[in-house]
């Protein structure tokens, strides 16, 4: 293929991306994922620590995933939509919960202690028996679960930490095969004391009570001397996995502690990235401004490659959103206002190098091809090296500035991606035809041609 | 038209000299004044107002205090024009700052919606300054290996002597003016190390072209010829990125001038570097070699 021909292609290609990119980002306030700290909500980092006696290296990954799992149903509780509880490092969770009204409220529910007790009820105020009783016939909704009072002491039959595993399941066998159950089991701790307790109970309610909230009240209805056992009752396959997960909260080895809380009023989050949008426009205009009265014609053309660049970037981060992988956030913004400079950059290095090479005696055609190419490699070595600090920033650094280093690689790559698509293709079309006949009106100094009349160092005669 | 000849070789122990008293009053402040760091290093609580109508500093203050925060430092932040505050507390549960700033906010006769509370608790101040150190040392890293690589290991020393420079200078102000260190700063002075590296490998690149069969002049006087083919690029992007990052630091809120401030000092000090610190550094590294030494011996009257 020949260059005229490959450079037309270039330029389709780039234009075929940019309509790509404005259906993906169109409009940008919905098609772009907003942050917390954009859209406003509650976002707390928690840290998992090894509770009293453990090492602190005895976190692992199971660990880990059952702590998600209890967040994630406690955060559930709140009712809130698109909230977010994610995995952040080796030992962390972010949780992330929009909109939310009653921050305070949220907190306290987030940090409860998950103390999971087996409480014997006839150790318990009849009127809390009562209300447990009432709780449980009427179907058991785990939105309004009673409490045992604060001002109630009761001594745990069983505390949480001898639950090894619990899972939901059928039961097989009898009357009830079929049935969805709960299912766990204890260590030798447990298995003792259970079997002990359970010896001498039988159709004896227990509470299992989860930070003083009533979860069950099963009713013993035989000795369990292995530990291994079926909390049955009418269940549907949701409630079984609530109360498994419940269940396991207490073998949780970890407690977690909120290291990180943002707050985020949303009018603020709003507030905050006009401020950074209003920034974004003014400092584009006038870079666009001052690209086009120091070069002229070549200036127009890196003012559009600033808006391709600027096209292909809302959509990359459009599409990243659409995958879910993405979210801005106010560091982001700061990524992307930075990142405007970098493309700006690029410009200039294409456009002062083919000056340059016109300068030197190269013909308009022959300054466009190589000065184009120079300016490209220093431009991608330069890109380079930025984008290793911001690599090392996303992948080292914790909390909110990852969102920077992601923008700012993001530009980066939209750069590169301009200059091969766009600046370079274009500048090579226009330097064998407009720029060559008016020099002047693109920013070429006449006398760089004239220079190049008298020296005649590559020959003008080979440009006719 | 925008031909440049300027000595800058020729004056490289002016330029020693300015950047040499910089890097003193920097190390003299930062052991002196020492750095301030913000909450985000050290545990506690932030609590941004953005829009606090007529209530005075004072009123900020007390309501803060009433609701039961401790060790409370109310400072005034507009953003243009609009009178916010920011108002900090050792608090380090996040439990009692919300239940706090809840309060505070009706006490004064706020709105709960205009507020942003962060609270970093004791441990986790630790994690991100040796997040932060690590990122820097890993940045440095990879990008001497990819120099020396690329280029060769006396670039890649001399960068890396400019980019110290940088960070010193930068950090020297903030010290000097009291500025708060947040992680938004730290992390606006990574990215500021790749920018900053960025000018640089221009220039070198410009050097390593202009070396190739060098035979008619001193490396000094190339070197000196090489930054002056590149000034005007260099002029023009350091003012096409500063342009932004100036107009983000008027416009932008808290979050938002924390990047903005340290990436304006940062660029300022970074074009300044390439071309003050590490081109001058490196052709005089060069000129030790024995092909170069020659070729100044030879050519000792010209540059």
């Amino acid at each position: 293929m020949d260059p005229k021909q490959r450079n037309y292609l270039l330029l389709a290609l780039c234009v075929l991306l940019v309509i790509g990119s404005w259906v993906l980002f169109m409009p940008p306030d919905t098609k772009i994922t907003q942050a917390l700290d954009i859209r406003g909500g509650l976002s707390v980092i928690l840290k998992a620590v090894p509770s009293a006696g453990q090492s602190a290296n005895s976190i692992t990954s199971a660990d880990m995933d059952k702590a998600q799992l209890i967040i994630n149903n406690r955060v559930n509780k709140l009712g809130a939509s698109e909230t977010s509880v994610q995995r952040e490092g080796s030992d962390s969770l972010l949780v992330q919960i929009p909109g939310i009204k009653n921050a305070t409220e949220a907190l306290k529910i987030i940090n409860t202690t998950g103390k999971l007790e087996f409480v014997d009820m006839s150790t318990l105020p009849s009127a809390t028996v009562d209300a447990i009783n009432t709780w449980e016939g009427s179907g058991a909704a785990r939105s309004s679960a009673p409490s045992i009072p604060e001002t109630v002491t009761y001594t745990p039959v069983l505390g949480g930490e001898v639950i090894k595993t619990a899972n939901a399941g059928q039961s097989s066998g009898g009357t009830s095969a079929g049935q969805i159950t709960v299912n766990l089991t204890m260590n030798s701790k447990g298995q003792q004391a259970w079997a002990n307790y359970t010896r001498t109970h039988v159709n004896k309610q227990v509470a299992i009570v989860l930070d003083r909230v009533v979860q069950s009240a099963p009713v013993i209805q035989e000795p369990i001397l292995t530990g291994d056992t079926q909390i049955s009752g009418n269940f549907t396959v949701d409630e079984a996995n609530y109360l498994a997960t419940v269940l396991q909260t207490g073998s949780l080895p970890v407690k977690l502690e909120p290291v990180d809380t943002r707050e985020v009023g949303a009018t603020l989050g709003q507030d905050s990235l006009r401020q950074g949008v209003v920034a974004a426009l003014i400092g584009m205009l006038i870079v666009a401004i001052y690209l086009i009265v120091f070069y002229r014609g070549m200036g127009v053309i890196s003012v559009l490659g600033l808006g391709i660049f600027a096209s292909l970037f809302l959509g990359l981060l459009a599409g990243l959103s659409q995958f879910g992988v993405f979210a801005l956030s106010l560091p982001g913004v700061a990524g992307v206002v930075l990142t405007i400079g970098l493309a700006a950059d690029s410009s200039i290095l294409i456009n002062e190098r083919f000056r340059e090479e016109i300068g030197f005696g190269k013909t308009v055609r022959s300054a466009a091809a190589s000065g184009t190419r120079h300016a490209i490699i220093t431009s991608a070595d330069a890109d380079i090296v930025t984008f290793v600090s911001a690599l090392a920033l996303f992948a080292i650094a914790v909390g909110p500035v990852k969102g920077f280093a992601l923008t700012l690689m993001l530009g980066i790559a939209c750069d590169l991606v301009m200059m091969l698509l766009f600046s370079r293709p274009l500048i090579m079309l226009l330097g064998e035809t407009l720029i060559a006949k008016s020099p002047a009106l693109w920013g070429i100094p006449p006398e760089a041609i004239a220079a190049r009349a008298t020296t005649g160092k590559k020959g003008g005669a080979s440009h006719a | 038209m925008h031909k440049f000849n300027v000595n800058f070789m020729g004056n490289r122990n002016i330029m020693f000299i300015v950047s040499a008293v910089l890097i003193v009053v920097a190390i003299g402040a930062l052991a002196v004044r020492g750095l301030k760091f913000g909450v985000e290093f050290e545990g506690g609580t932030v609590v941004n107002v953005s829009k606090s109508g007529s209530v005075t500093q004072a009123q900020m203050s007390q309501a803060f205090k009433k609701a039961g925060l401790a060790n409370v430092q109310v400072q005034q932040s507009t953003v243009r024009g609009v009178r916010g505050y920011i108002v900090r507390s050792s608090e380090t549960s996040a439990a009692i700052a919300n239940t706090a700033a809840a309060k505070a906010s009706s006490e004064v006769g706020l709105p709960s919606d205009g507020f942003q509370v962060t609270t970093i608790g004791p441990e986790w101040g630790k994690n991100i300054t040796s997040s932060s150190l690590v990122a820097l040392a890993v940045s440095i890293l990879a990008i001497l290996l990819y120099v020396s690589i690329r280029f060769e290991y006396k670039m890649s020393v001399t960068a890396i002597v400019a980019l110290v420079h940088d960070i010193l200078i930068t950090l020297g102000l903030y010290a000097l003016v009291g500025w708060e260190v947040s992680p938004n700063v730290v992390a606006a002075l990574l990215a500021i190390l790749g920018y900053s590296l960025y000018d640089t490998i221009v220039v070198f690149h410009r050097m390593k072209e202009n070396s190739a069969g060098l035979v008619k002049q001193s490396f000094m006087s190339m070197a000196n010829e090489s930054v002056n083919q590149v000034l005007m690029r260099s002029i023009n992007t350091s003012l096409t990125s500063l342009i932004p990052v100036v107009v983000l630091l008027i416009f932008g809120g808290v979050t938002l001038k924390d990047y903005a401030l340290a990436l304006v000092i940062g660029l300022a000090s970074g074009a300044y570097s390439s071309i003050g610190v590490a081109a001058p550094i490196f052709a005089i590294w060069k000129e030790t070699e024995p092909k170069y030494k020659a070729l100044a011996k030879k050519y000792a009257n010209a540059s």
